[in-house]
């Protein structure tokens, strides 16, 4: 009798993993400012995470990223308001209903290519903001503010689910057949085609999962801050942001927006106590310099110039 | 069902607005045919073309049409630094643009945007501001059209017409048009494509600032460091709209997209008018993605 | 088995450019067709139309009774139907062996361990005689590697119909007689039927078990390769002399 192969799994995988559940169970004992900073720092990890499955992955740069983390805000404030759920209630709405909108855009703007998908996804934030603010659903742009309780552990173990979920999904994905299918289509997408490799509907699953994930990332930020507007919700800043964390820590690697995702942050608030405005200035800095000089981020560049690396990286 | 003569209005408001849309747009058209790369960071040359506009009128008291060529002056020195610092190492040596290639642009012109829309904030009011020009009005019909927009509707189309007149009459011109549509053709014709290529990209930047200035004329309450985040788009669609390349195509995309906006608010107010503007992107992009014109 | 394929009455229009006018044909059943015609005939856009890269403007496609006219190039590979491209696109980044292994996870067989896929690969790579480079990246193989890593792939779809665009070209004379005995001996064992898109008349004549002609889009003759070489019409459209030189 062939016993069922274990499965080997990387030590990035353990590294990341490990940190995951160590984090996991020490979080009852965090004292509540370090564990309100470390909530937002998972939230805008499990944020790049989420792109990183479609841009990371693909080379499609999603400009509009931040249309299913709107759509899940709204989507939580409007279940906890008007509905009155739970916000655990509302987080898994926002994420259902980012799936939607995701699938939907995600069904046209795929066809594209790359330079034209980047467009369209520029011109989408837009868009989503101007039929929010006259659909009367959702007070014709007024806003929705939430009185829930104050619950920074309820925050902390939500994200952390959404985060290992992703994590894995990730490192599932990368490893698999459609690790090869996904990298085919970025090196050569006719190509991959003349394989049998069913492109659009690979791009389309891999859309639909990141929209899935901001989506429910965008409902525990708006959980976190107890309210959701129009401008502040569709907010370009956000997409940006999630595009710096994956481009600095390396696009379609499982350590990179983490790692990413720590620097955006930690640069975040150095300078923003240093000089309000100055951090986007410095952010914009670092990513302009990476994208031309060492585009594959941190992670992607040691893994391409330190071979002994590779095996522990990625 | 709103009054013949309010669309009439909205109408006339839309094709002058749409003329100076078309010069914004026309910049990133020329360094999109050109260098093939989409500077995601237009918006905010646009907004620096509005704000050289309003200093030289602060310090100077220049109004927007004199300001208009001073910003195509410095325009020029912006567009050649952009092409050396984050073109000529991509483009150099190469046939065609690389999809490796084009995701760095976008990426590295997006960290741009960042960087020159925080240093605005940081640097420039966080008010928002406007320059105080109004050269008055004229009655045409039951028209009442601001003058300073019927100049700078006026100056808008020259600046196209010129630059029409450059890319097919002058030799520069014609190398510009040849390097677009085939770089090693160009080579054998004995040009230097890395001159040519930074002289379109600067022609482009040049155009884009001067329309930022011209722009300012209807904005006067509107001049703002976040107004990229609306001119960016805005001159993206125009350009797909119109057609990447095609020169007349920004005149065409321009009206268009204005009229489409100030005539549709007066049937679904401004927010959904402005939703379905963009959202024509679309269907252009799905049917006939080399733009309206033929 | 090898599938049959039936292509009826196909026309294919580019805006006011008619690359393909009527051409009807029939592959299968481990035939190997050849399908020749003066520069801009439409033979690429012919294969590309079959494989399921552009769709007819008019006519059908059918594969064993089933239409299949629109169907996109990745189901037509399910059907064991796959294409090679004029100019090779090896995934550059990838390895040979990673390249062919893409092939097999996703074409007929639909391998889903990558760890299987790639042991098998090498066997392909060795039937090309490309195993020394399984393990290089594509991007640092010759343009004749690049050729045989093209048909690697192809064959790893388990197709058994393949449409092979102008494999045999831009080779020397010497690269040439290599080639057209690996393609002998693969499909001796394989057993594919083939669509040779050539210009390389030497190919074409030597494999071809039966030969269609085209030109500005219509086809002008077909027969045994003897038959049309012989053709006054088809010595025409070439103005003579290759067709002549190279007749079996």
């Amino acid at each position: 009798m062939k016993l069922p192969k274990l499965p080997v799994y990387g030590p990035s995988l353990w590294g990341l993993g490990g940190s995951l559940l160590l984090l996991g169970g020490v979080a009852p004992w965090i004292p509540v400012f370090p564990l309100i900073i470390l909530v937002n720092l998972l939230i805008f990890a499990a944020l790049a995470y989420s792109l990183n499955l479609i841009t990371g992955l693909t080379g499609y740069v999603n400009f509009g990223h931040v249309v299913f983390m709107a759509v899940g805000a709204y989507s939580l404030g409007y279940s906890v308001e008007t509905l009155r759920w739970h916000p655990l209630g509302g987080v898994a709405l926002g994420a259902l209903t980012a799936l939607v909108v995701s699938l939907g855009i995600g069904a046209v703007t795929l066809r594209f290519r790359g330079v034209y998908f980047a467009i369209a996804s520029l011109v989408t934030p837009l868009a989503g903001l101007n039929i929010v603010l006259v659909l009367p659903a959702l007070d014709d742009g007024q806003g929705i503010v939430l009185n829930p309780a104050f619950e920074p552990l309820s925050w902390f173990y939500t994200i952390w689910i959404i985060i290992a979920a992703e994590v894995g999904l990730t490192y599932w994905i990368t490893h698999g057949r459609l690790g090869y299918g996904i990298r085919a289509i970025k090196s050569d997408e006719d190509a991959a085609k003349s394989l049998g490799v069913n492109a659009p509907h690979l791009k389309l699953f891999l859309f639909a999962l990141s929209g899935l994930f901001a989506g429910a990332a965008g409902g525990v930020y708006a959980w976190t801050t107890s309210g959701v507007f129009p401008y502040a919700a569709f907010d370009l800043t956000f997409s940006l942001l999630m595009l710096a964390m994956i481009v600095i820590g390396g696009m379609g690697t499982l350590l990179g927006p983490m790692i990413g995702a720590v620097i955006v942050n930690l640069l975040s608030r150095f300078f923003l106590a240093i000089f309000i405005g100055t951090q986007f200035i410095i952010i914009g800095l670092v990513v302009i310099v990476i994208a031309l000089f060492i585009p594959e981020g941190i992670v992607g560049t040691l893994r391409k110039y330190v071979p002994e690396l590779r095996r522990i990286l990625e | 069902m709103p009054e013949p003569t309010l669309l009439v209005t909205d109408l006339a408001f839309g094709l002058l607005l749409g003329c100076v849309f078309a010069v914004i747009a026309h910049g990133l058209n020329l360094i999109w045919g050109v260098a093939k790369v989409v500077n995601v960071a237009h918006g905010e040359f646009i907004m620096l073309g509005a704000y050289g506009a309003y200093f030289l009128n602060l310090w100077f008291g220049f109004n927007p049409l004199l300001s208009a060529p001073v910003d195509a002056a410095i325009g020029l020195g912006v567009g050649v630094l952009f092409y050396f610092g984050f073109l000529h190492r991509e483009l150099r040596g190469k046939e065609s643009i690389g999809l490796q290639s084009e995701m760095v642009t976008l990426v590295s012109t997006f960290g741009l945007a960042l960087l020159i829309g925080n240093l605005a904030l940081l640097l420039f009011s966080p008010n928002f501001v406007g320059i105080p020009w109004s050269p008055g009005f004229v009655r045409v019909g039951f028209l009442q059209l601001p003058l300073g927009a019927l100049y700078v509707g006026v100056a808008s189309v020259a600046i196209i017409a010129l630059s029409h007149v450059f890319l097919s009459r002058t030799y520069l011109g014609n190398a510009i048009r040849a390097y677009s549509q085939d770089i090693p053709a160009t080579q054998l014709m004995g040009i230097n494509p890395t001159s040519v290529a930074a002289i379109g990209t600067a022609l482009g930047f040049s155009i884009t600032m001067a329309g930022g200035a011209l722009l300012s004329v209807w904005l006067p309450t509107g001049i703002h460091p976040t107004m990229a985040a609306l001119y960016a788009p805005i001159s993206f669609v125009i350009v797909v709209l119109g057609g990447p390349g095609k020169m007349w195509g920004s005149l065409v995309g321009g009206i268009s997209l204005a009229v489409i906006i100030d005539v549709g608010q007066a049937f679904v107010g401004l927010s959904l008018a402005t939703a379905i503007a963009f959202l024509t992107l679309i269907p252009i992009l799905l049917f006939r993605p080399e733009g309206i014109l033929r | 088995m090898s599938p049959t394929l039936e292509a009826s009455g196909i026309h294919k229009y580019f805006g006011g450019v008619k690359a393909v006018q009527g051409v009807s044909l029939t592959l299968g059943g481990g035939r190997i067709v050849g399908l020749i015609g003066p520069n801009g005939s439409g033979k690429s856009t012919l294969l590309n139309v079959l494989a399921g890269v552009e769709k007819p403007t008019k006519g059908t496609v059918t594969v064993d009774g089933r239409r299949v006219d629109r169907w996109p190039a990745h189901r037509m590979v399910g059907l064991g139907i796959a294409k090679t491209h004029q100019i090779p696109k090896p995934f550059l980044a990838m390895t040979g062996r990673e390249n062919v292994a893409v092939a097999m996870m996703y074409g007929r067989r639909r391998e889903a361990e990558p760890a299987a896929a790639l042991e098998e690969s090498l066997r392909i790579l060795a039937l090309v005689g490309l195993e020394g480079r399984a393990d290089t990246p594509a991007s640092n193989l010759s343009v004749q590697q690049r050729k045989r890593l093209e048909f690697a792939r192809a064959l790893a779809t388990g197709a058994s119909l393949l449409l092979l665009d102008e494999i045999f070209a831009g080779l020397s004379p010497e690269e040439l007689r290599d080639a057209i005995s690996l393609f002998t001996r693969v499909q001796k064992e394989l057993g594919f039927g083939a669509l040779v898109v050539e210009h390389v008349m030497q190919a074409v004549m030597t494999l071809s078990d039966h030969v269609v002609v085209i030109e500005e889009g219509r086809k002008i003759a077909e027969g045994s390769p003897k038959e049309v070489v012989e053709n006054p019409a088809v010595i025409e459209a070439y103005l003579g002399t290759e067709a002549t030189d190279a007749a079996p």
